[in-house]
């Protein structure tokens, strides 16, 4: 039986469908078989990133509606054959399915696959409890800013209230100078406030917005990016690996700065 | 790059297992469905407007009046002035702010909201409430062929196999979709994540950037026609193709069919030299 894991963060445009969309890829490149479902009707993105937008033939609702087997709804990754996509309607709202219904794919899908990553829409109406419903584990994406962490804080209670026993944190879009700066919240402030379990922090990565305008997720490219890093080592946590978190603050760690530091703390 | 634009390999026929599968003979929802979108047919001096059945909009209003309010300023320039409309509501139970709500956004391109028919009682209490008059199909007389078909939601595919052209100027964003039993003509763009599921002939004077499935009913004859293609996925009948990795630097009008090898596209001005063309 495969892990169910839903993505999810309150707040929109905090990295929910990039870190999906690179989390599947990382855990299938390491050989797991991976199923991504975008549980975001009407405002679907995940097969834009995966840039397989115009393989998509069905989708979740014909499944659901019995208009198509859910094999063949499913789309599978051009690079990575271990890899499927289950797209979103875009022509209906996030009222058009259940929490049932996808319960139903979800717990259909483990059956086959290794992992099945459910990337939840922005919210906490109807889209987002459709997202949680099948999910044993909750995967939450925040950005170091305090509108973003309120939202998460938010999100938890909700999945704690759901009866969600595993739920874990990644902090994305991190900018360590800032942080150094004291401009920017730090990890461990963040932490402070939410109190999960930290799985991962993604720096702030200017390629990541090319990764997804080329529909090209950044684990795949060849060039070492310490983002893609990141996700690479998030997925080897999910397998259950104990990694150390990537030391961001190296190059900005100088003699000065720490002096600076010390004297602050 | 036209030349080899003009080449069916232009298009990449969609040979990926699974999916090549479900566009294979055992597809379950072939012929598509194209009759579950609201329609309009004009009779006499009349304009009737047909609300699709019941289970196929799932009782979904706020979506059916949004389509409703689209369609409308899609035709903007042709609705004739302070025209009369006759709802025909087939098995839909409206509530009197519902029935409302029609006439508002009917009256939005100034037309008015005249009768209502329906096979729904509480629908023709509600209208006559609100002041609007009523056709009911006489019980009696309901066994009676031509009473059931003079009230039945989807007028066209029982008279001819083919419905009137829909003609739409508008831009199709994301997430809207026309279904339509006929030919769809566009006077605008179709941007990608929308898409039109016709019976008959897609022609878009535009870029097409969406998913166009003309002959969804199974012609193969069918054609997408386009100012600029750039499709996401263009479907004909039961062929699928998908818009080249990279795609072309200069457009000219093209026309998309089906060949032997799949659905191929030219250009238009090159149209009457293919043999597909010439077939009666």
């Amino acid at each position: 039986m495969g892990r169910i894991i839903v993505m999810t963060s309150g707040k929109g445009g905090v990295g929910k469908t990039t870190c999906t969309a690179n989390l599947g890829m990382a855990l299938a490149k390491r050989d797991y078989s991976v199923a991504l479902i975008d549980a975001d009707f009407g405002l679907r993105n995940l097969d834009l990133l995966l840039g397989l937008e115009n393989r998509v033939v069905y989708t979740a609702l014909e499944v659901l509606a019995g208009q198509c087997r859910l094999e063949q709804a499913l789309v599978k990754d051009k690079r990575m054959t271990d890899l499927v996509l289950l797209p979103a309607a875009q022509n209906r709202n996030k009222d058009a399915v259940t929490p049932e219904q996808m319960k139903q794919l979800a717990y259909a899908l483990t059956k086959k696959y290794d992992f099945v990553l459910i990337d939840c829409p922005a919210g906490i109406e109807m889209g987002f409890k459709n997202a949680i419903a099948a999910a044993e584990e909750a995967i939450v994406v925040t950005t170091p800013e305090i509108s973003a962490v309120r939202d998460a804080d938010r999100v938890i209670g909700l999945l704690e209230a759901h009866r969600i026993e595993s739920i874990r944190l990644i902090v994305n879009r991190i900018r360590p100078k800032m942080v150094q700066a004291n401009d920017m919240m730090s990890v461990s402030d963040v932490q402070e406030i939410l109190a999960i379990p930290l799985l991962g922090i993604i720096p702030d990565d200017e390629k990541v917005i090319v990764a997804t305008n080329r529909g090209e997720p950044l684990v795949l490219t060849n060039d070492v990016a310490l983002s893609g890093m990141a996700f690479n080592n998030i997925a080897q946590r999910i397998e259950g690996h104990e990694l150390d978190f990537l030391d961001l603050d190296a190059p900005y760690d100088t003699l000065l700065s720490r002096i600076r530091r010390f004297f602050r703390t | 790059m036209t030349s080899d634009r003009s080449m069916p390999a232009a298009l990449t026929p969609e040979v990926s297992g699974e999916q090549r599968e479900g566009l294979g003979s055992e597809q379950r929802n072939f012929p598509v469905n194209t009759e579950t979108q609201i329609s309009f047919k004009a009779d006499q001096n009349q304009l009737r407007l047909y609300l699709p059945t019941l289970t196929e909009t799932q009782g979904n209003w706020s979506e059916l009046c949004q389509q409703l309010q689209h369609r409308l300023d899609a035709g903007h320039r042709f609705w004739p002035a302070q025209g009369e409309v006759e709802v025909m509501a087939g098995d839909h139970l409206l509530e009197s702010h519902q029935i409302q709500q029609l006439a508002m956004v009917l009256s939005s391109v100034d037309l008015q909201l005249r009768r209502i028919h329906t096979h729904n009682r509480q629908t023709a209490v509600a209208a006559v409430q609100v002041g609007y008059s009523v056709e009911q199909p006489d019980p009696n007389r309901l066994t009676n062929e031509s009473a059931a078909a003079e009230a039945s939601p989807s007028p066209i595919s029982s008279r001819l196999p083919y419905a009137e052209p829909l003609y739409l100027q508008t831009t199709l964003r994301s997430g809207s979709e026309i279904r339509h039993p006929g030919t769809v003509v566009i006077l605008g763009d179709l941007n990608p994540g929308s898409s039109i599921v016709a019976d008959g002939d897609i022609l878009v004077w535009g870029r097409l950037r969406g998913v166009a499935h003309a002959g969804a009913n199974g012609n193969h004859q069918c054609q997408i026609l386009a100012l600029q293609m750039e499709p996401t996925q263009l479907r004909i009948a039961d062929r699928l193709a998908r818009a080249p990795e990279t795609p072309p630097t200069q457009f000219y009008p093209e026309v998309a069919y089906i060949a032997e090898t799949g659905i191929c596209i030219s250009r238009a001005s090159d149209i009457p030299h293919t043999p597909h063309y010439q077939k009666p």
